[in-house]
């Protein structure tokens, strides 16, 4: 068996990519590298983190965190549906409100400029404070240029832990959750500008015990300001409930197996440069750990969410979401990743194939899956269809720019059928993080243009991300 | 028999036949190493025993603490051990996967440190994953601890060579069995086993088991993870194969229940993947042979790892008052009330209020003069029969009036005549602007 680790594909992707003659046009009239988006998948996701409210009974909001992605297309299909939006830079706001996001639905979180502050505060976003500092700061725009109370999270880190002790890498983010005197006498001072809506946290873990964990402070902290006469109402759980890129979970044990016996030595390299992912053979040991996203997992997104609302608390055993009812406390999540889930893929044309080498129009700033360590295969869409014989062999994946390092993926990849000059390969479900985030201009090669695909009259329509907007200017009609 | 200490009574532990009419293997002699005789209930006493027993000297001047990657067995002896000689111990580990080995590591003093889930999102210039990074700190000489190291040391593949292989060939009257069959975990008892029965005879056929990928058998290693263990050595072992936790079970299970061999899962495992091993090869033998496999710990500690996997296993009766049995009858019988009703109703009949939420909910906002009982314990009080009289009014209050619908679903079937539940909860009641109180 070849190491294959083919990408998990759903329902309206799926059907896209059966659309070789389009792709093939759109990348001929569009150039390569070009990045596809699906707006009305995203809406559909948005609908299954609801769904998981429902099921505990929760109010609050699903705010999508802006930062996995760019596109106009995907923030302005958003605007249309109930989410909110995370937007952690100044720009990122002026792009939520020209999208069509009342401020009601804006939160601001990460660090922020003075600008950034006054903007979020002068239109009456949420603001999601990462220190006192920050709140103080904030209390000072609004007394001085007389602006409304503004509704304030407090984002906490640090949470200890009962019976075990679960460490987590330590945050850059966040106020002590083991000290929050000074955060309640700050709110306390400036009760008249902020308006304190509750405790918020995000962690940068796969590991839900850490969020559990984190979660259960939040509560504590919750109480404690209750007792301090504050009236605290949300609770927000951040982001990084993760997707599950692979279609089937013995690929991944497979493949990382073969990789085990690679960096032993035991069977020839599938790496470029014989690159370990952070494995190495010291005497015939493996050692180091295996840093990539884990691209199989059996639990993501929505069930991810819920999986961590029906964790029992560890002080108080009974489930972190019915605690969370029982206070009457609205929740609040930040997804990024896992609302991209199936909203988009990265088009590459193939320009050279020498051997196992196989040269794209695109490099790996464009489809970012070394930076997010992200191990997945193409789907090879050949300009011309051939019913060859399947005969799988392995391929490197080079990029456009003049570095010895620009790979696609050091991983060598297997196609079903060689690639020739002309197809091309597709990335599926780059849309969270992997499709704009790192892209760059080096050497002045062209950055991928985006593109809105939604179905429409019986087959699919495109427009450019600039040009899509959530209205078909034909209901009058309907 | 009479010991001064009891890391004396650690080894010596009795090899016990099976019985064929079990394994049913018809030209081999099956043989259990009963390790979990060992004093602390493992295999892994031998092992932590003989990795501490020359540090222990002086180590309490010094401050030491004892420190070890384990979150089984292994750790389960040091603390036991570090505790007798007034030394603290910590447990460094990915997760605590076996709850009853955690509380038990608690109750014995030890302090669990948990490492942190991978990131989600990555920084692939970091490659110091946080295991590594641990590693370099409680293996620096002057560091104030004791690292037992069992995944890289030495003396844990002699404690076996030194004990538990002489033994077995001691009461095998002096011979070496033809197959020995053991599960790998750092790889110490079945490499030092191993070494010791190929010296004496050549011929010994050794099998490793390890767990299959992404199952989970606790205190053993997958195919990948063995990799990992500096003591794991391919060449101990004439095949390596894989076992599914349900393999495992099922082997425990015949111990458990026709053996009276109270063997944990890795014991079972090994009696599994030994007859599963040894069926193939009994088929063409024309003579006897014997063969050995470890039993490393007991059953106790894996209560809810058993009943997560089996619960048929665990199967209880169906209590009869309780809202799972409620029909859909039962709960269109139950009443709800409104929240501006419920307000005239309390302020005329004083109904017994009950706020069935959490306690920390119910101490930060209530109705006043409602009592809380949370969910989970007046569903215990209700097995009991009625906790009120009959006459005396009741109004059930929760989040959003489902479980107080249920609730009051059940205390009408089981007759009280005027329960009612707070319709849409306490949610509804605060949207309305009715009074919540704290104290
Ligand atoms: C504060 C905050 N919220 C939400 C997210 C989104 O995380 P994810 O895309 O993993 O859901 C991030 C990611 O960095 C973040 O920093
Ligand atoms: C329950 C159990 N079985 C088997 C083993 C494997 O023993 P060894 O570490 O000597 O390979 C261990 C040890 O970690 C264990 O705890």
């Amino acid at each position: 068996m070849a190491p294959y680790l083919q990408p998990r594909v759903e329902d309206d992707l799926r059907s896209l990519l059966d659309e070789h003659a389009l792709l093939h046009q759109l990348v001929d009239g569009l150039g390569s590298p070009l990045n596809l988006v699906l707006p009305d998948r995203l809406v559909r996701n948005v609908a299954a983190f609801r769904a998981v409210h429902r099921k505990h009974h929760l109010g609050g909001g699903v705010w999508f965190a802006h930062k996995a992605n760019r596109s106009h297309a995907l923030v302005r299909a958003l605007a249309a549906t109930d989410a909110g939006i995370d937007v952690a830079s100044l720009g990122e706001l002026q792009h939520a409100l020209a999208a069509g996001f009342a401020p009601e639905r804006i939160m601001a979180t990460g660090p922020k400029s003075p600008e950034f502050l006054w903007l979020a505060a002068r239109t009456g976003a949420v603001v999601n404070a990462d220190s006192t500092v920050e709140l103080a700061d904030l209390a000072g725009i609004v007394a001085a240029h007389g602006l409304p109370p503004v509704r304030v999270l407090a984002r906490l880190s640090g949470f200890a832990s009962t019976g075990t002790n679960v460490l987590t890498r330590t945050s850059r983010f966040g106020i002590a959750a083991g000290d929050l005197t000074g955060l309640w006498e700050t709110l306390e001072k400036h009760a008249g500008q902020l308006d304190f809506l509750g405790v918020a946290y995000h962690l940068d873990t796969v590991g839900l015990p850490e969020k559990a964990i984190a979660l259960e402070g939040c509560l504590h902290a919750m109480d404690e300001a209750h007792q301090r006469g504050l009236r605290p109402r949300a609770v927000d759980v951040g982001g990084g409930f993760g997707v599950n890129y692979l279609a089937d979970a013995r690929q991944w044990e497979a493949w990382t197996s073969e990789l085990t016996g690679a960096v032993l030595g035991r069977r020839p390299p599938i790496t470029w440069n014989e690159h370990g992912y952070g494995l190495r053979n010291e005497g015939g040991t493996v050692r180091g750990a295996l840093s990539v996203y884990p691209a199989h997992r059996s639990v993501a997104g929505p069930d991810y969410l819920d999986r961590l609302l029906s964790t029992p608390s560890a002080v108080h055993r009974r489930p972190l979401g019915t605690l969370l009812l029982d206070s009457l406390y609205d929740l609040h999540t930040e997804p990024g990743r896992a609302l991209l889930d199936q909203c988009g893929a990265t088009a590459l044309r193939v320009e050279e194939v020498r051997g196992d080498l196989v040269r794209l129009a695109g490099n790996g700033g464009d489809v970012a899956l070394e930076q997010h360590g992200v191990l997945m295969d193409p789907i090879l869409v050949p300009r011309t269809r051939t019913e060859q014989a399947v005969d799988p062999s392995g391929f490197f994946l080079l990029g456009n720019l003049c570095l010895e390092a620009d790979l696609l993926t050091r991983r060598k990849v297997f196609l079903p059928q060689p690639p020739r000059p002309g197809d091309l390969l597709v990335f599926v479900n780059t849309a969270g993080y992997l499709m704009d985030f790192s892209a760059g201009d080096a050497l002045m090669q062209p950055t991928a243009r985006t593109v809105a695909v939604s179905r429409g009259g019986g087959g699919w329509r495109w427009r450019l991300d600039e040009q899509y907007w959530p209205v078909t200017g034909r209901e009058g009609t309907a | 028999m009479r010991y001064e200490t009891v890391t004396d009574v650690i080894g010596n532990t009795p090899l016990v036949r099976i019985d064929a009419a079990v394994h049913g293997l018809r030209n081999i002699d099956l043989y259990a190493k009963m390790e979990l005789f060992n004093p602390f209930g493992s295999v892994k006493d031998r092992a932590a025993w003989n990795m501490v027993r020359d540090r222990l000297p002086g180590a309490a001047e010094r401050g030491e603490t004892v420190v070890e990657l384990s979150s089984g067995n292994t750790a389960k002896a040091l603390a036991v051990i570090a505790g007798m000689h007034g030394l603290p111990f910590r447990s460094v580990t990915n997760r605590m996967k076996v709850p009853e080995i955690k509380d038990l590591l608690l109750l014995l003093g030890a302090q669990i440190d948990e490492l942190p889930g991978r990131s989600e999102c990555l920084d692939p210039a970091d490659t110091d994953d946080p295991l590594t990074r641990m590693y370099r700190t409680v293996s620096a000489a002057g560091g104030g601890y004791l690292h037992t190291d069992q995944y890289f040391n030495p003396r844990n593949v002699e404690a076996h060579a030194r004990g538990t292989g002489p033994e077995i060939i001691a009461d095998l009257d002096g011979r070496a069995p033809d197959y020995f069959i053991a599960c790998v975990g750092t790889a110490g008892s079945s490499s030092g086993v191993a070494r010791v029965l190929r010296g004496h005879d050549p011929a010994v056929t050794v099998v490793g088991l390890v767990a299959e990928k992404s199952d989970f058998i606790p205190g053993i290693r997958d195919i990948d993870e063995v990799h990992e263990v500096g003591l794991f050595d391919p060449e101990v072992y004439d095949t390596i194969e894989a076992i599914s936790s349900a393999e495992a079970i099922d082997g425990l299970l015949t111990l458990v229940r026709r053996c009276g061999t109270l063997a944990g899962p890795t014991g079972g495992g090994a009696y599994q993947g030994a007859v599963r091993y040894l069926r193939g090869v009994d088929a063409e033998l024309t003579e006897r042979r014997t063969a050995v496999f470890i039993v490393c710990d007991r059953v106790e500690s894996y209560m809810s790892y058993l009943r997560e996997r089996r619960p048929e296993l665990f199967a209880q009766a169906a209590r009869p008052q309780s809202v799972r049995s409620l029909t859909t009858d039962d709960l269109a019988a139950a009443r709800t009330i409104g929240v501006g009703d419920a307000q005239e109703w309390i302020d005329k009949e004083v109904p017994l209020v009950v706020d069935l939420r959490s306690p920390f909910a119910y101490r930060a906002l209530h109705i006043d003069g409602s009592i809380n009982i949370v969910d989970d314990l007046f569903g215990e009080m209700l097995h009991g029969g009625l906790p009120f009289g009959r006459r005396q009014p009741v109004l059930l209050v929760c989040p959003v009036g489902e479980k107080s619908a249920q609730y009051a679903a059940l205390l009408t079937r089981m007759g009280h005549p005027d329960v009612r539940s707070l319709q849409g909860g306490v949610i509804a009641w605060r949207d309305a602007g009715a009074e919540l109180v704290r104290d």
